[in-house]
């Protein structure tokens, strides 16, 4: 190796440093600045750029290229000043120069116009030679530039762009005049931007590009992003502008006084000005006009436009103006993320229709029946009861018209939030309260909607499919999470379930079901286990009737007469038991049945007895039915068989006349005291049995509607039904309908006795777990417990501590703060 | 001689005469030739045909030996050296600078 190297000697190039001399620098140079003056005017494809970047390389190795930095710089200094700057400022006709200082355009605008995009043009073509021309000097200085930009001096292609600036830019339009070419490029700019802004069509690309030369230039040689011109010169002023027509634009826009046009070209301008910013300036302004477009236009008149009287929102609400509303919305949205403008105003409305709601629901039956509404505050009377049939009927419907009223406004709000309000979660959580809000304003909430069920589970759902009534479920649900005392839908719910699965008027136990399984999701376990141990009974009955009756075959009593039984035992916890007992729990004497039935009563307790021991049947009459055949002797000897279908308690007093003699009756008292069917019951009965048209199967003495103590009623042979069988219902005993006052006032009453169960239970479960707890903490953890269920009055939960702290499950620990302990 | 703009060969001419017929893509390593032929904006990149007069033709061989062999080995690594004789490195420096290589 070494030999190697010894052999081939490295020898100097034969070319150096020192071979080149000063003398040569003048001649050089001239021959490179005419090459330079050739590329300005556009003629170097004749040049070899081999020989000028010789020249220059040569130039730099005599260590020069300091000097010839500064001469290419006089070179292009001198090329601006006296060529092109010439041609720029020939090209500003008088009429821009006077346009920027009178800001009123209109009148000159196309006279403008023209000599506007005159002088842009120029501007244009001017930049864009310097651009390249400056590329193709920065290519054939390439040597140079290494050698001295990189320490003190920009590089050739940042100084001559800056020479552009100073030298044309920032050249006085006129001699000795304070406005420079800046000036009117700005001021021609946005003026054309003005044109456009009022819907005249401009020509975009040439601005764009006189917008990049902008953004070409830089306040400073270092060219950061932020001093270009673009952002320092020309961005404010736009800004400065764009701001001033926005405040009258929006101004203009609301004294046009109609919401759905505001909000359809505030859209429009917003479309626009993305656009604008996007062909025209430049994409980073774009945020920055938005911005400046939402403060002016849309922040400060918003909630103007909302409320506008006759066409804003609340008209577009009532009439479905979706395409309005979208725009309101997406106005809303890009100011206020929490759109409160529009979700305020939503939510007066829905609570405004809510309340309309509520209150036809109250002025219906009272319109056709205000007698009748005054008698229902009073204490019910005897004699009224057939009276107050049709108002409360007319409630029932009305009630379920609430329910209805209710789901077509939540539909369409729900419509409406998909399509116009993108889905958006924060309405939809609003829309939600006012619901809520509207609907817990109607105190008998609980009850429309579990009559509505009750409605839809006997009829409503017959011949629909399976998929519709899931909606219609769905629906009802909906408007059960928006109720707060659940607990009171939950006895009512239970109430009418009962009835309906009682009297066999369930159209679908599926059905039934469903709305269970959809109940439990929706409010939970505890909520439905009740019902669902309703079912159960039901289906423990079945099995039981069948058991009794095969136990009864097995056993066979050939000579008794075969009475079917069906039998539902029921777990008197589970059931709402207020609606069997008639009257305020007073102990009744239960009813005399006749001997045939007794008979059957003893057998099957004996029966059941036998299988569960230790446990007590008490017999619910009111809730039962009994088919009776039944034979009418015509006066001409022919008898007519009809099969009767009638409550336990009209089988009772029919099975009476079995042993009265033809053409005898009996009195209401005898009647009362052989069967000791209470009053109530009693009348209500005998209505139907005698006084209803169609099924007057016994006769009443004296004929009136109303049933007196002192009536005599006779077996009626003149009974005549089109059917063979015969279906007496029991008048306002059978259908679930709207309570009246007195009947409220019970429910509440054992609702609230409920509740301090309730929330006793609540506490002392907390308690136990916390052992000690100051009072707030304890009301907030009990509120929080019982939400779900119902909101509980925080004065009834006072009351409820200090009956425990009276009955010392609790104690006071200590004052301040108050806290209370638990003892064990 | 002269070729297109288009092809995908240039022609490199040393100052002694000698002609090297390379690709394209292996001369515009060197951001000098690289702008020479980028555009039409000089004779060069309309004729596709360079004249460095500072090489000899010894240098530009093996400049154009660099190229190609800088072609070959793009992105790769654990590339056998390449063999300059030690006669030529500074005059290869040199026109290293000159060509901005």
């Amino acid at each position: 190796m070494a030999a190697m190297r010894a052999r081939h000697k490295i020898r100097a190039p034969r070319r150096g440093v020192s071979h080149a001399n000063t003398e040569d620098f003048d001649s050089i140079w001239t021959v490179l600045a005419s090459s330079l003056t050739e590329i300005n005017t556009k003629n170097a494809s004749t040049l070899a750029f081999e020989e000028i970047y010789r020249h220059a390389y040569k130039i730099v190795l005599m260590m020069r290229a300091p000097d010839l930095y500064e001469q290419v710089k006089q070179l292009e200094q001198d090329w601006l000043k006296t060529n092109v700057r010439t041609l720029i400022i020939d090209s500003i006709s008088s009429s821009l120069v006077r346009a920027k200082k009178s800001t009123d355009a209109q009148d000159q605008s196309s006279e403008r116009r023209e000599a506007g995009e005159k002088f842009l043009t120029v501007l244009k073509d001017a930049w864009e030679d310097h651009q390249l021309g400056m590329g193709m000097v920065t290519d054939v200085l390439m040597y140079m530039d290494r050698m001295v930009a990189s320490r003190t001096h920009p590089p050739i292609y940042v100084a001559c762009m800056a020479l552009f600036r100073d030298h044309i830019l920032r050249a006085p339009v006129r001699a000795g005049s304070a406005l420079t070419v800046m000036d009117v490029l700005e001021s021609t700019i946005l003026f054309m931007i003005q044109l456009e802004r009022s819907g005249h069509i401009i020509e975009r690309p040439l601005i764009r590009h006189c917008i990049q030369m902008l953004e070409g230039l830089y306040e400073t040689a270092t060219e950061e992003e932020s001093s270009k011109l673009y952002l320092t010169e020309f961005e404010p002023a736009f800004l400065r502008t764009s701001k001033k027509f926005y405040q009258a634009e929006g101004q203009r826009l609301l004294e046009m006084g109609d919401a759905a046009t505001f909000c359809r070209l505030a859209t429009q301008r917003i479309a626009e000005e993305e656009e604008r910013c996007r062909y025209m300036l430049s994409i980073t302004t774009e945020p920055k006009v938005l911005e400046l477009l939402d403060e002016q236009l849309i922040r400060s008149n918003i909630e103007e436009v909302v409320n506008l009287e006759g066409t804003g929102v609340r008209r577009m609400l009532d009439h479905d103006q979706l395409e309005g509303l979208r725009n309101v919305y997406m106005l809303n949205k890009r100011v206020d993320q929490k759109k409160q403008a529009l979700t305020k105003l939503v939510n007066t409305r829905i609570v405004e229709m809510g309340k309309e709601i509520n209150a036809s629901s109250v002025l219906l039956p009272q319109a056709p029946a205000p007698s009748a509404e005054k008698d229902s505050k009073g204490e019910k009377k005897p004699e009224k009861g057939k009276d107050k049939e049709k108002p409360q009927n007319q409630q029932t419907v009305s009630a379920i018209g609430w329910v209805d009223d209710i789901l077509s406004l939540k539909r369409k709000f729900d419509d409406i939030w998909e399509k116009a309000f993108a889905s958006d979660q924060g309405m939809q959580a609003s829309i939600g309260a006012s619901f809520a809000n509207f609907i817990n304003m109607n105190s008998r909430n609980s009850e429309y909607l579990s009559l509505f069920f009750d409605e839809n589970l006997k009829k409503g759902i017959k011949g629909k499919t399976e998929s519709e009534v899931d909606v219609l479920l769905d629906n009802g649900i909906t408007l059960l999470r928006y109720i707060k005392d659940k607990d009171l839908f939950e006895t009512y719910y239970k109430k009418h379930l009962s009835r309906r699965l009682l009297m066999k008027r369930s159209v679908s136990m599926d059905a039934e079901r469903q709305m269970i399984s959809k109940m439990k999701l929706e409010v939970g376990n505890q909520f439905t286990q009740r019902i669902e141990s309703m079912f159960k009974d039901m289906t423990i009955s079945e099995d039981l009737t069948t058991n009794y009756k095969e136990d009864i075959a097995r056993s066979g009593d050939p000579d008794q007469k075969p009475v079917d039984l069906e039998i539902n035992v029921l777990t008197s916890t589970m059931w709402p038991m207020e609606i069997m007992a008639s009257k305020e729990g007073t102990a009744q004497l239960p009813c005399i049945f006749p001997r045939e039935i007794d008979t059957l009563k003893q057998s099957f307790e004996r029966f059941y007895l036998d299988k569960h021991s230790g446990r007590k049947l008490s017999w619910q009459a009111s809730m039962g039915t009994g088919d009776l055949r039944a034979t009418f002797v015509r006066p001409n000897g022919k008898a007519q068989r009809y099969e009767l279908n009638v409550s336990t308690y009209a089988m009772v007093i029919l099975l009476l006349f079995n042993d009265v003699p033809d053409g005898e009756g009996l009195t209401y008292d005898e009647i009362k005291t052989r069967t000791r069917i209470q009053d109530h019951d009693l009348i209500r009965n005998l209505q139907s049995l005698a006084v209803a048209p169609k099924t007057r199967v016994l006769k009443k003495d004296p004929m009136s509607k109303d049933v007196k103590p002192t009536d005599r009623f006779l077996f009626n042979h003149e009974f005549h039904s089109p059917f063979v069988k015969v279906r007496i219902g029991v008048v306002s005993g059978g259908a679930n309908k709207v309570e009246n006052q007195d009947q409220r006032k019970v429910t509440e009453k054992k609702m609230n006795d409920e509740r301090n169960g309730t929330i006793e239970a609540a506490i002392v479960r907390i308690m136990k777990q916390r052992k000690t707890l100051t009072h707030s903490q304890l009301m907030t953890e009990t509120l929080s417990q019982l939400s779900a269920r119902f909101v509980p009055d925080v004065n009834m939960i006072k009351r409820r501590i200090e009956s425990l702290i009276d009955r010392e499950y609790l104690e006071r620990v200590s004052e301040e703060p108050p806290t209370y302990g638990y003892v064990a | 001689m002269a070729q297109s703009t288009e092809s995908e060969f240039v022609t490199l001419v040393s100052n002694d005469g000698f002609e090297f017929i390379i690709p394209r893509s292996a001369a515009c390593v060197s951001s000098t030739i690289r702008l020479r032929l980028a555009s039409s904006k000089y004779k060069e990149g309309s004729t596709g045909r360079c004249n460095l007069d500072e090489l000899r033709g010894a240098v530009l061989e093996k400049v154009c030996e660099y190229f190609c062999y800088n072609e070959k080995h793009k992105d790769q690594v654990n590339v056998p050296d390449m063999d300059i004789p030690p006669e030529l490195c500074l005059e290869l420096l040199m026109a290293a600078d000159y060509l901005d290589t």
